[in-house]
């Protein structure tokens, strides 16, 4: 790759990377034309924060090869950094004096505890749901990544930790809510400008979001630490013999991947209008990763789009008349089916039937111009 | 990578399969869809057929089938028939909500049945008060909520212990053993638990939780033999209490002299347990299966008629039932123009049916129902015997063990 044309990094061409991102954010910014229902809007802006979620999971799976089982976890501390903002905001209703939350009431707690106190503040809590998940996978990664813990126990760590926080959710139920989450929670307002669940400015945030975070993610995948990142994907000793500091990079990447996560979690408990301790579950964590490799881990638009369609189609199936009883079953088929045929994904096919067309446009017009040159040769 | 023509095929009717199953259903709108058109009455009915509550759940699922084939089979509500929308909720809070918005908003249902556990009511419970429709809440729980949205037709507190609790005492004796699963419920009945055993001059020796899902009773059972009690209060829930009758079972103790008295044990956890595991054990609830009343045989056989001979009923799923046919009474007092969530919920207000547990009505004030409390024993065939009937029904007090507090129409208020 010593020719001039080529980008000198040798990285594919900024264009042919970047379009599909602006593809898809133009149609997510276009659907309110399209979904004219308050309902949908909502389902929708629902799939599209779980493509968020889905993106940070790519950038630690497919660009830092790091599986993280517990992703979740940064998603569910973000939710719960917004729930217990908005739940402050609440006249309390069902408390009476001394505005404390229901819950704390009903478990005899007389006083607000001190970590509830700064969320108070909104721009805290807004602050707290990107910073506390960074911070914790920082934390984590320091402890996985500075003892040179890999693949496997990397995601059994990560996922056992998850389980930890779950449990002790649910156990202190005095100060959390326990199982039953977070609820009966105010509308966000900033500026005196209130976002409806149902509403268009709510879409409208989460698109954004969509937007902010896969640019982000993809500048990252641009810059010299992230393709050490990818580097140390492909052969982390090579890398380290290079000189780099393999963990500190690890570190940087999982936090970054937290934090967009945390950002997905705080949209989810405004779509939602309720934070649960079933948000940083066993079973959506490994949703997270279906998604991923369904829609390619190593694309952020795919593993994006993953999560759409899929959490999108889990949703119809188990609405159709049809599929009630079997939607579980169809699931479990396609997801197979996927795995069988497409190891890269829906991003993969898409790359490798694009590459086919190329091809085939590139090889009719070569056979048409040979088959003319026949015809005038024979006239 | 080189790809051939023919992966390319296989790959594109993968993608195929996999994007035709159904996602173009999410563009489906139907938006404008009058609430009781052409003679039909849109309901929805939010019960998890799979997940981790799906087994008692889908016996909700079907009680509530059963009471609308049968109201559409007598004629329907003038005229109209009431269809049913099923959804699966997956037994997760998530769901649960994303579900009740597509029957609210999108199905634009008049009122939804649906709901076992406090957490799925709680997810779903902003979507029908901000939408101002209709939840129909058919199960026991904890009290203190006090919604205008929700109608609640299962016990609270004060439906289950103020009779129980002295029962027990005057029976056994005043030592009781307080054991409950991890979360809201457990702890607001053992609130009001012990209010009464204040009142009445019982003592707590012990108050226990264990986490939800819990199967591993060793060490409590060492401190209830440690701590003998007379009375083993139970407020667990789901397959925990197959694990504690089991254990307790195999541990050797005696229900003669320390028996279990729960409120959650029905019919459908002594099928999961087996009978011998229960039997001896008291369960407090408004109704059970072997309850002599024209009502009930009328429905227990028409249940297992409909689902099956093997199938049992429980104070759950009697409830759904007779909420049903509440709906049924509400909507026919109405004009068809006028069927609307806020003016079921205004008809339903003072409604009285004769339910298989004996007759029920709704207290306009809370909206929660005046029931038939009763005591009954467990025996080894897996049916229950009763010991004590109520004398009449019993009003319904959401806020017992909090008496500054009183739900009225108009909300909470505080009484200073």
């Amino acid at each position: 790759m010593t020719s001039k044309t080529s980008f000198p990094t040798g990285l594919p061409r900024l264009g042919a990377q970047i379009a599909p991102i602006l593809i898809v954010c133009a149609i997510v910014f276009a659907l309110p034309l399209v979904l004219n229902n308050d309902f949908l809007l909502n389902k929708v802006a629902r799939y599209l924060v779980l493509g968020i979620l889905t993106v940070s999971l790519a950038l630690s799976w497919g660009f830092g090869g790091i599986l993280n089982l517990g992703q979740a976890m940064s998603f569910g501390i973000g939710s719960y950094a917004m729930a217990m903002a908005l739940k402050l905001k609440t006249i309390p209703v069902h408390t009476g004096s001394g505005g404390l939350p229901d819950f704390m009431v009903w478990n005899n707690v007389a006083r607000l505890p001190w970590f509830w106190q700064p969320f108070k503040s909104l721009s805290f809590a807004l602050a707290a749901g990107i910073i506390v998940p960074a911070l914790v996978a920082a934390a984590l990664g320091w402890f996985i990544f500075r003892s040179r813990v890999t693949g496997v126990y990397v995601s059994i760590i990560t996922l056992a930790t998850m389980v930890v926080l779950n449990l002790v959710i649910i156990d202190q139920q005095s100060f959390t809510g326990g199982f039953n989450g977070i609820t009966d929670l105010a509308q966000l307002e900033i500026f005196g400008f209130a976002f409806d669940a149902y509403g268009r400015a709510t879409f409208y945030l989460v698109a954004s979001c969509v937007a902010l975070s896969l640019l982000v993610a993809f500048a990252f995948t641009r810059t010299k630490a992230g393709l050490v990142v990818q580097a140390i994907r492909d052969h982390e000793g090579r890398v380290r013999y290079f000189g780099y500091d393999v963990a500190a990079y690890q570190i940087f990447v999982f936090a970054l991947s937290a934090a967009i996560a945390g950002l997905a979690g705080m949209l989810y408990t405004i779509v939602m209008e309720f934070a649960s301790p079933t948000f940083l579950g066993v079973q959506l964590s490994l949703s997270v990763v279906v998604w991923c490799a369904v829609g390619g881990r190593q694309s952020l638009v795919g593993a994006f789009l993953g999560a759409v369609l899929v959490a999108g189609m889990q949703g119809a199936l188990s609405e159709s008349a049809a599929f009630l009883e079997t939607w579980t079953l169809v699931m479990g088929a396609l997801f197979v089916l996927v795995v069988l045929f497409l190891p890269k994904g829906l991003a993969g096919l898409t790359k490798s039937a694009w590459r086919w067309i190329v091809r085939r446009r590139l090889a009719s017009q070569g056979i048409a111009r040979g088959v003319g040159q026949t015809r005038e040769g024979s006239a | 990578m080189r790809i051939s023509r023919r992966t390319l095929m296989k790959n594109a009717a993968a993608l195929g399969a996999f994007a035709g199953a159904g996602f173009p259903h999410i563009w489906v709108k139907n938006a404008d869809l009058a609430r009781a058109a052409g003679g039909e009455i849109k309901v929805g009915v939010l019960f998890s057929l799979t997940g981790t509550t799906a087994i008692i759940e889908e016996s909700l699922n079907k009680a509530t089938i059963l009471a609308i084939e049968e109201i559409n089979a007598a004629g329907g509500i003038k005229g109209s028939k009431i269809v049913p929308i099923i959804e699966d909720p997956a037994s997760d809070p998530a769901t649960f909500s994303e579900k009740a918005r597509k029957l609210v908003v999108g199905d634009k249902c008049v009122s939804v049945f649906g709901s076992y556990t406090s957490a799925s009511r709680k997810a779903v419970l902003p979507v029908f008060e901000r939408q101002n429709n209709l939840y129909w809440y058919p199960t026991l729980y904890e009290g203190r909520e006090c919604s205008k949205n929700v109608v609640y037709t299962g016990a609270v507190p004060n439906q289950q212990q103020d009779e129980f609790v002295p029962w027990l005492i005057k029976k056994f004796g005043k030592k009781f053993y307080l054991i409950g699963s991890n979360y809201i419920y457990p702890k607001e009945e053992n609130n009001y638990c012990k209010k009464l055993l204040e009142k009445y001059g019982g003592e707590v020796v012990a108050e226990e939780y264990v986490p939800l899902g819990h199967s591993e009773f060793s060490s409590v059972i060492n401190k209830m033999r440690s701590t003998q009690p007379n009375v083993i209060f139970s407020t667990v829930v789901g397959d925990s209490v197959v694990a504690l009758h089991r254990q307790y079972r195999a541990a050797g103790l005696d229900p003669e002299k320390m028996p279990m008295a729960s409120l959650t044990t029905s019919e459908n956890e002594v099928a999961a347990m087996g009978g011998e595991a229960a039997a001896g054990h008291f369960t407090s609830a408004p109704y059970f299966q072997v309850y002599k009343s024209p009502e009930n045989e009328k429905f227990v056989a028409a249940y297992q008629k409909r689902w099956g001979a093997d199938k049992v009923t429980h104070f759950v799923s009697e409830a759904c039932y007779f909420q049903t046919y509440l709906f049924k009474q509400a909507v026919e007092k109405l004009a068809t123009s006028d069927i609307a969530p806020p003016t079921i919920r205004d008809a339903v207000k003072g409604a009285e049916t004769i339910a298989p547990q004996g007759k029920v009505r709704i207290e306009p004030e809370n909206l929660h129902t005046w029931l038939w409390p009763k005591i009954a024993q467990c025996k080894s065939s897996g049916q229950f015997e009763i010991l004590v009937e109520a004398k009449e029904w019993l009003k319904p007090v959401p806020y017992a063990a909090y008496p500054g507090q009183v739900c009225t129409e108009k909300g909470l208020v505080e009484k200073s």
